[in-house]
């Protein structure tokens, strides 16, 4: 195993502790930050596969990446702030109606 | 665009003008162009005929590729030959002078330029239907008849009873349709062609099974019957004088009715290889002209005598078709149209002085009052009568001779026939007893107002009286030619495209001459009894009725073909209804689509409880399919 | 040697994430959060894209993080969730995500093993220089739409709060 396929097992982990985090934490914020934490995995497979192939393009997305983290980093703190008002708790098991 | 092609389309013209603008025309114009446009049809026919009569080459026009596909084409074509011809000269003809006539006949109804629009429609598809070069066309113009036809006998739509008629007629004439269609399809599979030309050189050299070219024919034939009203698709034609008088003059006497005694014709080389079918024919034609005279007999109504008797005549031409006598039927066709017109006309004229009235029972003594009207009636009677020299009485008879002398014929159809006729002469001067002498039993109101039509139908009505008298001498039987040494021009001319089949080929005149004999004697004694049973001892009728008994009611209503019918449709409905709507399709209904829903709703109702309405839940599924898909991955790589 | 930083700094990252998910305190789990990005950041230096190493701390550090702290300190810590942090589908989702963990190891391992990239390192093509003439001559378009969406981010969270105040 070189040292990319090690890195690419390493963003597939955090990846995956991402979203096992997702899953299982009730507190709004935690959650927020395990999709964070997807996210990183994300940047540092693009990093990754860019050093490989010795090319700018791979690591010019990130910046794409950062800026969308960015804007859904504002927007979704300010839906936090909201629901949180509206129910009075971070605890997203009292958040049970997305459900036709 | 040639002569030919203006034909049909001269009358089309007419239909469009007074279809789309009648109703903002003036009376007078509306008639100019409803009978100037089929006059101008008459005249240009008139020309190609003479040229036709003189060089004998058919005339053909081909408009537009209505088709093609790999080997195969069909064509919008017109093709006139000496059949198309006599039948061209008698619908262009006949309907310029029942066009004419209409515009006195109709001169007091609401929707006049309406009437004229549909009876030029009519002329544009009948001449379709005589000109097509191929079956489409001839079939295109079938159709539209069809529909002709149906509008006007449902023309006064106010009352319900006539819509009811036209949708009859129309529904009637499906049955014979469909197998004309089914016939046309079996003859494209053999022939590969839908040309008649075609066709015809296809069968005469190559047939497929006798059983298949009986197949066709008889299919043919429950088509022709039921545009023809032969039994049994007969029974729309007495309830199509519900139509304004003139239309059943034009197209149920005339002309449309007549399509299929056209169609055997041009159908010829198909049933002369098709000896079963040809029997049918015969013997189908014989039964309609005998039950159709019987039904006539017994008939009150003015218009529907005339109708049993142009069933019965129509009968007498699919006999002469069905020995193989075709030009003997057109000839028949050609004379009937004018004496049948004629009469259909001159009952128009007693029913449009008599403000509608069609019961001969409440008519009576009408010849002094409108003596012109009697005496073009009573001449068009004679002819149909068959008595000499009208014309009825040469073509007649010579389908009797054709009936007793032809290879198919039978002494016994000969039989049929010649009671026929003395039936017919006995039921038409029936009817002129009734109408035209007797004590008069108009009511008073009326009586007063009793007048000739205007000069418009009184022109029209002498000069179709003056054809029936003269039209028959164009085709003398073989005995006159050969007594008087002329020659018979109608025959002549049809010779080309139909031959002297079924001709007596050894004519043996003596026998010739006694049948005809015996012929005009039937139709004298027919007349005869007549003038003693309603004129000289009217209650003689009524106690010949009560004899008769049974028989009188069986004929008076129609043989119970209409309750028959109602019957079939009725059990049509019940298995429709009781059977298929309530047992099987609510059967199967439960076991194709009802079971299997509830099945889906119920697995359904068990994968919608993963629907929790918790994000994390959802997230988890993502996991899970995240999972399988590696997996999956990881068991392929 | 670069071999045995970046395994050190993923071990960081890999440790870091793990405390995110473990600890209660919204605060920590941030601090945690910090701490696993500050690792990938160096992970980033050792494999020599030095510019996005300094862009992860910050961007993410620096804006992201200081953003969830912010929220964190407006809400209230002493929520249901920090007494009782584990949701009901805690255990059938580790069982799930250690299968999708092993399945990603595996076809991780089954890849064939690269071919030793050719001049590797050869001078350093990750600079600021090289990153903006990629901005201004290939990736003009998504640099204009990536501000297009910052400006759509700002305007749809100013327009959520005036909502929420309304409603």
């Amino acid at each position: 195993m070189d040292r990319y396929q090690f890195l690419i097992a390493l963003s597939g982990l955090i990846f995956s502790m991402g979203l096992l985090g997702v899953v299982i934490r009730r507190n709004l914020l935690v959650v927020m930050m395990c999709l964070e934490i997807m996210l990183n995995a994300v940047v540092l497979s693009f990093v990754t596969f860019a050093v490989r192939s010795q090319t700018l393009h791979g690591v010019a997305m990130t910046f794409f990446i950062y800026v969308a983290a960015s804007c859904e980093i504002a927007l979704a703190m300010a839906i936090v702030v909201l629901l949180v008002k509206r129910r009075g708790t971070l605890d997203l098991s009292a958040h049970q109606e997305l459900k036709g | 665009m040639n002569q030919l092609t203006l034909i049909p389309i001269l009358p089309l013209i007419g239909f469009l003008v007074n279809g789309l603008l009648g109703s903002r025309l003036p009376r007078w114009l509306v008639s100019v162009v409803a009978c100037g446009l089929p006059a101008l049809s008459f005249a240009l026919t008139l020309s190609l005929f003479m040229g036709i009569a003189s060089n004998g080459t058919p005339v053909i026009e081909n408009l537009f590729t209505w088709g093609s596909t790999t080997g195969f084409q069909v064509d919008a074509a017109l093709y006139f030959d000496q059949m198309a011809a006599v039948m061209c000269l008698v619908v262009t003809g006949v309907g310029t002078l029942i066009h004419i006539y209409s515009v006195g006949y109709m001169s007091h109804d609401r929707s006049f330029s309406r009437y004229f629009a549909y009876l030029n429609l009519f002329l544009f598809f009948m001449l379709m239907l005589v000109l097509g070069k191929n079956i489409l066309m001839l079939f295109a113009g079938w159709e539209g008849v069809g529909i002709a036809s149906y509008l006007l006998i449902g023309f006064w739509f106010e009352d319900p009873d006539k819509t009811a008629a036209g949708l009859k007629a129309f529904v009637v004439n499906r049955v014979g349709d469909t197998a004309f269609i089914i016939a046309a399809f079996l003859i494209f599979h053999f022939a590969g062609t839908l040309d008649f030309q075609g066709i015809n050189a296809f069968f005469s050299a190559s047939q497929p099974s006798l059983l298949m070219m009986n197949v066709i024919g008889i299919l043919l034939l429950i088509g022709a019957c039921g545009k023809s009203a032969q039994i049994p698709l007969h029974v729309w034609l007495p309830d199509a004088m519900a139509g304004p008088t003139p239309v059943s003059a034009l197209i149920h006497a005339a002309t449309m009715v007549t399509a299929g005694v056209y169609l055997l014709s041009r159908l010829s080389g198909v049933f002369l290889h098709a000896p079963g079918a040809m029997a049918v024919v015969a013997w189908g034609g014989a039964l309609t002209a005998f039950l159709g005279a019987t039904m006539g007999l017994t008939q009150y109504n003015l218009k529907k005598v005339l109708a049993y008797s142009t069933m019965s005549q129509i009968g007498f031409m699919f006999m002469a078709c069905g020995l193989g006598a075709f030009q003997v039927a057109f000839f028949h066709l050609y004379t009937h149209a004018f004496f049948k017109a004629c009469l259909f006309l001159g009952a128009g004229a007693v029913i449009h002085a008599l403000h509608g009235e069609e019961d001969m029972r409440n008519m009576g003594a009408l010849a002094k009052k409108i003596p012109f009207s009697f005496a073009t009636f009573l001449l068009a009677s004679l002819a149909l009568c068959g008595v000499p020299p009208f014309a009825g009485f040469f073509s007649k008879d010579e389908i009797l001779w054709s009936a007793w002398s032809s290879p198919n014929g039978s002494p016994v159809l000969w039989l049929v026939g010649t009671v026929t006729s003395f039936m017919t002469a006995f039921y038409m001067f029936r009817a002129i007893f009734l109408t035209f002498f007797g004590p008069c039993n108009v009511p008073e109101k009326v009586k007063k107002g009793i007048h000739e039509g205007p000069p418009s139908m009184s022109i029209v009505l002498g000069v179709l009286a003056f054809f029936s008298l003269v039209a028959g001498f164009v085709g003398l039987p073989g005995f006159w030619r050969e007594l008087l040494g002329v020659s018979a021009p109608f025959y002549d001319f049809l010779a080309p495209v139909l031959g002297h089949a079924g001709e007596g080929a050894a004519a043996d005149h003596h026998a010739e001459f006694i049948l005809m004999v015996i012929a005009v004697l039937a139709a004298l004694s027919g007349i005869f009894l007549a003038w003693l049973f309603y004129s000289r001892n009217r209650d003689w009728a009524v106690k010949a009725k009560e004899i008769a008994g049974h028989a009188h009611g069986l004929a008076s209503r129609g043989y119970y073909f209409d309750p028959l019918y109602g019957r079939l449709v009725a059990a049509f409905d019940w298995v429709s209804e009781s059977l298929l709507a309530r047992r099987v399709e609510p059967a199967i209904n439960n076991a194709i689509i009802e079971k299997p829903a509830d099945g889906v709703s119920r697995t359904a109702s068990i994968f919608s409880r993963l629907q929790t309405g918790n994000v994390q839940g959802y997230v988890l599924y993502v996991l899970v399919g995240l999972a399988l898909i590696l997996w999956w991955g990881v068991a392929h790589v | 040697m670069t071999g045995v930083f970046i395994s050190f700094f993923a071990l960081l990252a890999v440790a870091f994430a793990a405390m995110v998910m473990w600890l209660r305190q919204p605060m920590r789990a941030a601090l945690a959060l910090v701490g696993h990005m500050v690792s990938l950041a160096a992970i980033y230096a050792c494999l020599g894209a030095h510019v996005v190493a300094v862009f992860q701390v910050l961007i993410y550090v620096g804006a992201v993080m200081v953003f969830m702290v912010y929220t964190i300190m407006l809400l209230d810590d002493r929520d249901a969730s920090c007494q009782q942090p584990w949701s009901m589908l805690a255990i059938p989702a580790i069982l799930v995500a250690v299968l999708v963990a092993a399945a990603l190891w595996m076809l991780v391992g089954k890849q064939p093993a690269a071919a030793p990239v050719a001049g590797a390192v050869a001078g350093d093509i990750y600079t600021f220089s090289a990153f903006s003439l990629a901005f201004m001559k290939h990736y003009w378009f998504h640099f204009e739409l990536a501000t297009v969406l910052l400006l759509i981010g700002v305007i749809a969270a100013w327009t959520a709060i005036r909502e929420g105040r309304n409603g």
